[in-house]
């Protein structure tokens, strides 16, 4: 025992053979969760897709109805109104989830206006729509 | 020989080229992993869409739905006062001129019969029906006295025809008769929670002349104030429906559903818990993918 402690020669081959051993599943652990990562942020971008089912002007307020028919999460980032971001009440949909958000915005009766809502992962979908008389 | 069996030898040693192609493969294959994950995915997606956009789905038509079809007897008649003479309760599920006879009982000269009847309330949910109606045709010997229709009042228990919207009777005249009555707002306490609901058709009383009572039909009905659909689906796809709207200038209302069209199928259908606006209106009918069908009424 005391042989091998001073053969300082036969521990350095092992404890670089550790090293390299312990570094080398490091490195392939951080590659994978990478490859996790940047998979994962494509296949939810990629998986996104929603639609608006309704759009009602009420007072002071257009409500949207937005419906969740992609694959993944998703949560509104911004809505604009001709092209100028406003005030909106925040919505997270699951998959295949619904529900209203509201627009705060005045509007007023026959105009066209271009209503644009924008996911996080920067989805969006745009249409123009017509508020009553 | 010798260079080749050296080869190995010199290749075990060069260690510095043997990590580089271990770096190499196993960045390969994660390369390989990220990039078969993004193409089976965009497959996925592309697939989905590209079903979305096969998808051709419209809404022929809406009509407002105000009663549903009549409910016949499927049991015998109770005799309460009087006799069967001829038929059986089949005789009276049509109006198509055979009958069931019934003939007044001696020496009161009386007949009063009990016939049970269902609501179907899995298609018409009590919560949906606005009314009740009794519909009966008739045709008796005797015109001089009154015959009356009544149904259990399962609140009190016993029968009564309080807050039908005709309590006189019916004054036959010779031939067939239709006497029809309608259980206004008062409907709920003649229907029982299952949907029974129990007729009694009975005389004006005891009198001289012995009478025959001819049922050509008896039903009851449930008077709604609902909607029918028609869908068509002419793409390649079976189309499933999740939700529907009405909307017009005083409020947009989504109704859940879940129905299935098939392909090239045109399909009826009834909701009696939709009820259509007054005036000008828009339903929009929304697929699981995504796809609307709009309906403009006139």
């Amino acid at each position: 025992m005391l042989k091998l402690w001073r053969n300082r020669k036969a521990i350095t081959p092992v404890l670089s053979n550790i090293l390299l051993l312990v570094i080398a599943v490091a490195g392939m652990s951080i590659s994978i969760t990478a490859t996790y990562v940047i998979t994962g942020n494509l296949r939810e971008t990629m998986g996104e897709r929603f639609i608006v089912e309704d759009v009602w002007f009420r007072p002071g307020v257009i409500s949207v109805y937005l419906r969740n028919t992609g694959k993944t999460r998703i949560s509104t980032a911004g809505i604009y109104v001709d092209y100028v971001a406003q005030p909106f009440t925040a919505l997270e949909l699951e998959p295949l989830e619904h529900d209203w958000t509201n627009i705060t915005f005045a509007w007023t009766p026959n105009t066209v206006y271009y209503l644009k809502v924008i996911t996080s992962r920067g989805t969006q979908v745009a249409d123009y729509y017509k508020s009553p008389p | 020989m010798q260079t080749t069996t050296s080869r190995p030898r010199d290749f075990k040693r060069d260690k510095k080229g043997l990590s580089n192609i271990i770096v190499v493969v196993l960045s390969l294959v994660i390369l390989a992993i990220i990039v078969v994950n993004v193409i089976l995915w965009n497959y996925q997606m592309s697939q989905s869409d590209w079903e979305r956009t096969q998808e051709t789905f419209s809404v022929s038509s809406i009509s407002r739905l105000t009663r549903s079809p009549w409910s016949t007897t499927h049991t015998e008649y109770q005799l309460n006062l009087g006799d069967r003479v001829s038929g059986s309760y089949s005789d009276t599920q049509l109006v198509d001129g055979s009958y069931e006879r019934f003939r007044e009982s001696t020496p009161t000269r009386e007949l009063d019969i009990n016939g049970t009847f269902s609501i179907d309330i899995s298609t018409y949910p009590l919560a949906d029906i606005r009314s009740v109606e009794l519909h009966l045709v008739y045709s008796v010997g005797d015109t001089s006295e009154q015959w009356y229709m009544k149904a259990y009042n399962w609140t009190s228990g016993s029968f009564s025809n309080v807050g039908f919207n005709s309590t006189s009777g019916d004054s036959p005249i010779a031939g067939w008769n239709s006497y029809a009555v309608n259980l206004t707002d008062q409907w709920r306490s003649y229907v029982g929670n299952k949907g029974k609901i129990i007729i009694k058709v009975h005389d004006q009383g005891p009198d001289a002349p012995p009478t025959n009572l001819d049922i050509d039909y008896l039903a009851v009905r449930p008077v709604i104030d609902g909607a029918i659909f028609m869908f068509r689906n002419t793409g390649p796809r079976t189309a499933h429906l999740v939700s529907i709207w009405i909307c017009n200038v005083e409020a947009h209302k989504r109704y859940e559903t879940d129905i299935f069209v098939n392909s090239g199928e045109t399909m009826s259908y009834t909701r009696v818990d939709i009820t259509l606006p007054n005036g000008q209106f828009t339903a929009k009918v929304i697929t699981e993918r995504g796809n609307t069908g709009v309906y403009a009424s006139d």
